[in-house]
């Protein structure tokens, strides 16, 4: 059985070899480009690895075998139209825009526009050849001899990844908006964004990555994003995921805090035929604050996987969870949100709850909070909860005049308003709440 | 308007109403009194159109149409509301944006136009005034953390504003001090009309001082037993319901 499934993975990771050397031959002068170098190190990790089984205790709910299966080629640009980019603009928000388009970069559609003084918002190839080189090469560096299989396959076949840089005490008032258009018609494809964003000490920030596809297609992303957040610094981080219903993703995020500083992540799941998060924070000293909110909504025959983590290392350090989805149909939803206080972490505040609404018999929704404290003097809480809406609640409201599916939605919406209430930014909470209640009537 | 007739309704294979008739015109102010567990909640929630409520027996004729086969929400567009006896937290729904939401679901049902969020917010500051409702309670989630008044006044201010033609109130002085309780009544007085109805439910009689009632039922053990004008309440409430129970029994 279990040579059966390292079989499988051995067959699919010579596949991705076998695509690596085709996109290699093509390459010419670009073979000794220190980028590439490192992509062939990562090919070469891969073929170390193994990617997690259902034995794996954090892939036990999702099969990674039934992501890999199609046979994937590297993504082909397709035009994005202006009614598109107009669709996916957030009302009354100047951006920095960044189109991707099946994981390419849209040079022609991206809109950087000024920048602030000393800020860098470029490829990371461009990078590697800039003042902040190190940082990124250190950064690419790790995931190129990762032990993760999904990190290291990302780095393999990565190109135009994403990075920024934002010097000290820099307040950037304007959202990065990294919006990726997908589209896998023409045949089954995957994609490996890449970020490395490096925010100084004392700068604000703000990142939207935003998937949408225009048709519903078979597809994999893989993304991959680092951050360092410096001492006092802020970063909000938004995503909204809207892919294909049949398409995968997984998606990895990793955040280094310094002393001091604020992180957040917004996280919205509506799209996605499997989809994978690992939401995690690296503290590094005391007095930070870490902030995870999420929203999952689930129908058909999606499956939503959230898997987040905090190490509390260091004392004085804040922590907030809030996930909460609705599973409906046959579709299945994951969380597993795991809090470390180290015996140094002293005087934290953990507080972690997830909270789902599961509303038909065959929907299921797997939660599991870890908390793990061996610190004596600390705050810390968790919570899960799975439920049905309150028959109570919609008789009262249909009382009124409401039909039974607007009082559903309403519920569900005003369930979920606990966690959208806390985005910051008027405009994309509107967006969001107005794609969860269509993703309701629908 | 109303005419019920020989009303039978089961919860859970237990009979509950055991052949209730009632008819109810224009106008007309009923008042429903009776002891716990003699069925007037079953009676309003049946009305309202709850599923749970098993109709085995009897008929309901509302305006001319059989009312048993309108869902519950297709009774609130014909005009009728339940005053809640427990009125349902409803957190993250504001209720200034539900009343805008039913409202205008209900407006639309009678062909009339949809309000726009100015004359939305104009209404409702009229009918916050009538039931004496702090406005800032408009903003917050409805009925979540409401004091018990606060409640009561909230199912007053969403009859005002839906305003029906049959109304339904199910204990709504319960819980209730003097103030709330004038200040209830009040509201549900400056709504009556020659065109409407209301059915009070209630196992007090103070509250009948405030909404004088045309007509005094007593519900006892699933039936209506007796009917009067006001001064059956009056007498109720100096000699209880025992006196009904001999009554009963000697016949």
């Amino acid at each position: 059985m279990n040579t059966a499934v390292q079989d499988k993975f051995a067959a699919i990771k010579a596949n991705y070899k076998q695509l690596f050397d085709q996109l290699e031959d093509r390459l010419n002068g670009y073979k000794d480009h220190p980028l590439h170098q490192l992509r062939r190190q990562a090919i070469d990790q891969l073929a170390t690895l193994n990617f997690p089984g259902r034995k794996n205790e954090d892939w036990k709910y999702t099969p990674v075998t039934r992501m890999l299966q199609p046979s994937y080629k590297t993504g082909t640009a397709i035009s994005v139209s202006d009614e598109l980019l107009q669709a996916q603009s957030f009302e009354d928000l100047d951006v920095h825009l960044l189109v991707f388009s099946n994981g390419q970069l849209d040079e022609t559609r991206s809109q950087i526009g000024e920048l602030p003084e000393g800020v860098i918002l470029s490829s990371i190839a461009t990078a590697l050849e800039g003042p902040q080189a190190d940082k990124a090469n250190k950064v690419l560096e790790q995931w190129a001899k990762s032990t993760d299989a999904f990190a290291a396959l990302n780095m393999a076949f990565a190109d135009k990844g994403v990075f920024a840089y934002i010097p000290a005490n820099v307040r950037m008032n304007k959202p990065v908006y990294m919006l990726h258009v997908n589209d896998g018609n023409e045949a089954p494809f995957f994609s490996h964004p890449q970020r490395i964003i490096v925010a100084e000490r004392g700068s604000e920030s703000h990142f939207i990555e935003r998937y949408v596809s225009p048709e519903d297609s078979v597809y994999f992303t893989n993304a991959l994003t680092h951050i360092e957040l410096g001492a006092n610094g802020k970063l909000d981080h938004y995503k909204i995921q809207q892919e294909s219903v049949q398409a995968f993703q997984v998606n990895q995020v990793d955040v280094l805090q310094e002393r001091d500083s604020t992180y957040s992540s917004y996280a919205v799941d509506l799209g996605g035929r499997m989809v994978r998060n690992n939401l995690r924070t690296h503290l590094q000293s005391s007095g930070t604050m870490t902030n995870f909110y999420g929203v999952y909504l689930a129908k058909g025959e999606q499956h939503l996987d959230n898997q987040t983590f905090i190490d509390h290392a260091f004392p004085h350090c804040d922590s907030n969870e809030l996930y909460k989805g609705v599973i409906d149909d046959k579709a299945r939803g994951v969380f597993n949100g795991k809090v470390i206080v180290r015996q140094d972490a002293q005087k934290t505040n953990a507080f972690q709850q997830n909270s789902s609404l599961v509303l038909s018999q065959k929907a299921v929704m797997d939660t599991k909070p870890q908390l793990e404290i061996y610190a004596d003097d600390v705050k810390c809480s968790h919570g899960a909860t799975i439920g049905q809406l309150d028959e109570e609640s919609i008789f009262y409201l249909r009382s009124r005049g409401l039909n039974k599916e607007q009082a559903r939605s309403l519920l569900q919406q005003a369930f979920l308003k606990e966690v959208v209430e806390n985005m910051k930014i008027d405009s994309i909470r509107t967006v969001v709440e107005k794609l969860i209640s269509e993703k309701f009537d629908s | 308007m109303l005419k019920i007739k020989d009303l039978r309704v089961a919860v859970e294979g237990k009979e509950i109403l055991k052949g209730i008739n009632l008819e109810v015109k224009p106008g007309e102010v009923h008042a429903i009194m009776g002891p716990n567990g003699s069925g007037k909640s079953t009676l309003a929630k049946v009305l309202a159109g709850r599923e749970e409520y098993e109709v085995t027996g009897g008929s309901i004729e509302y305006k001319g149409d059989d009312l048993l086969e309108l869902e519950v929400d297709e009774r609130a567009r014909e005009g009728i509301f339940l005053a809640f006896q427990y009125p349902v937290e409803i957190p993250g729904v504001t209720t200034a944006s539900f009343l805008k939401h039913t409202l205008n679901s209900v407006r639309k049902a009678r062909g009339e136009e949809e309000l726009d969020a100015f004359e939305m917010l104009k209404l409702l500051k009229e009918k916050t005034k009538l039931v004496e409702m702090d406005k800032k309670l408009l903003n917050r989630s409805l009925n979540d953390g409401f004091s018990g008044g606060e409640k009561k006044r909230n199912e007053v201010l969403q009859m005002a504003v839906l305003n029906p033609t049959l109304a339904v109130l199910d204990e709504t002085d319960s819980g209730l001090d003097i103030d709330a309780l004038r200040i209830v009544s009040e509201g549900v007085n400056r709504l009556k009309s020659e065109d409407n109805a209301f059915i009070v439910i209630t196992h007090y009689q103070r509250l009948l001082n405030h909404i004088v009632p045309d007509y005094v039922h007593v519900l006892f053990d699933g039936q209506l037993v007796k009917s009067g004008d006001k001064t059956l309440a009056y007498k109720l409430e100096e000699k209880g319901y025992d006196w009904i129970k001999e009554e009963i029994a000697a016949v």
